[in-house]
């Protein structure tokens, strides 16, 4: 009689799980081998044919073997991600840029920095810079309630900013340089201005309402979890 | 309107209506299936766990280690949770709509 176990756990040695996992799908499908065996000896093979047919369930044990992985980890991780990151940062980011849109259309006109006396300046909507700390706390709220660690968390929170940080880092270096038009005198001060109104104070405001909620929520849930023990 | 993922939907609704009678393990779960559909629909083990292990992922079904009193073999047995129980009825909705638009479209009648 043929030793399934072995023959399983040879053909998935390249599992990735955790051991007692790998040990738990190796024995099921094992298992599963030797019965179908036994069943097929049942209906009259001999035990050769009965080890062949049992063995054709199974084309392509790598490709079994990535399957089994996805269904047991990929899925999960990637659910988990998207709920503890994904989701939380893409509505952060949506409210701030409506909320950017609204007042630019709707409300006041924008406070004008200007760096010295003259170009670059930077733009600020301070009724924007108010609404971010709501911002900032929902993501926080959002990122935290799907179990997501204090870097995730965090990365929410800021979420919105990390576009203009990309794109002052990135890209203005790159247009400053290469822009004829532009002076390359005015490449620091630009690249500060735009650093300040876009990235600085919107990632402050937004750390406002975001740090406070982290903490708040973690303080209630560690609280929790003492008066549950 | 029929969902993309039907096909797989028609695959996952076989193995939750097998389960609502009693918990199974994978090998009679199969088995179970070929002969009530009369070999129409079989399940090899390629096909068969990576479905049930992505089912437990999502929490319709939960497997759990018995030992069988006849045999003394360990098997893992699949049981139906309050999730997969909810399951069923939207996928037996899709299952129906699907079979009802290819009776029309193939024109086939009942006799």
């Amino acid at each position: 009689m043929r030793d399934w176990r072995t023959f399983v756990q040879s053909k998935l040695a390249k599992l990735a799980l955790p051991p007692g996992t790998k040990a738990e799908v190796i024995d099921e499908l094992a298992a599963h081998l030797e019965e179908a065996c036994a069943g097929f000896r049942k209906q009259g093979m001999t035990e050769e044919a009965a080890t062949r047919l049992a063995l054709s369930q199974v084309k392509d044990w790598h490709k079994l073997q990535r399957k089994i992985q996805n269904a047991r980890i990929k899925e999960n991780a990637m659910t988990n991600r998207v709920k503890q990151f994904w989701l939380p940062g893409l509505l952060t980011l949506v409210l701030s840029m409506g909320a950017l849109a609204l007042m630019e259309k709707f409300g006041p006109k924008p406070w004008v920095l200007a760096w010295s006396a003259g170009l670059p300046v930077a733009m600020l909507y301070i009724p924007w810079l108010l609404s971010l700390p709501l911002v900032g706390g929902i993501g926080a709220y959002l990122s935290h309630r799907a179990g997501g660690s204090q870097r995730a968390v965090f990365y929410c929170i800021v979420f919105p900013i990390l576009p203009f940080l990309a794109a002052t880092l990135v890209v203005l270096p790159f247009s400053l340089i290469f822009d004829q038009f532009i002076a390359h005198n005015v490449a620091p001060a630009a690249l500060l201005m735009a650093l300040l109104g876009w990235v600085l104070l919107p990632g402050v405001a937004l750390l406002a309402g975001g740090l406070p909620v982290q903490i708040f929520v973690s303080r209630r849930l560690s609280s929790g979890r003492i008066t549950g023990s | 309107m029929i969902r993309a993922g039907v096909k797989r939907g028609t695959a996952e609704l076989a193995v939750l209506s097998i389960l609502q009678d009693g918990p199974l393990h994978g090998y009679e779960m199969a088995r179970r299936i070929e002969e009530q559909t009369k070999g129409a629909l079989r399940f090899t083990l390629a096909a068969l766990y990576p479905m049930l292990y992505r089912m437990e992922q999502r929490g319709w079904i939960r497997g759990t280690w018995e030992t069988s009193n006849s045999s003394g073999r360990r098997r893992r047995c699949y049981r139906l949770t309050p999730t997969g129980k909810k399951k069923l009825s939207p996928l037996r909705r899709e299952w129906a709509e699907l079979f009802g638009a290819l009776r029309r479209l193939t024109k086939v009648s009942h006799a």
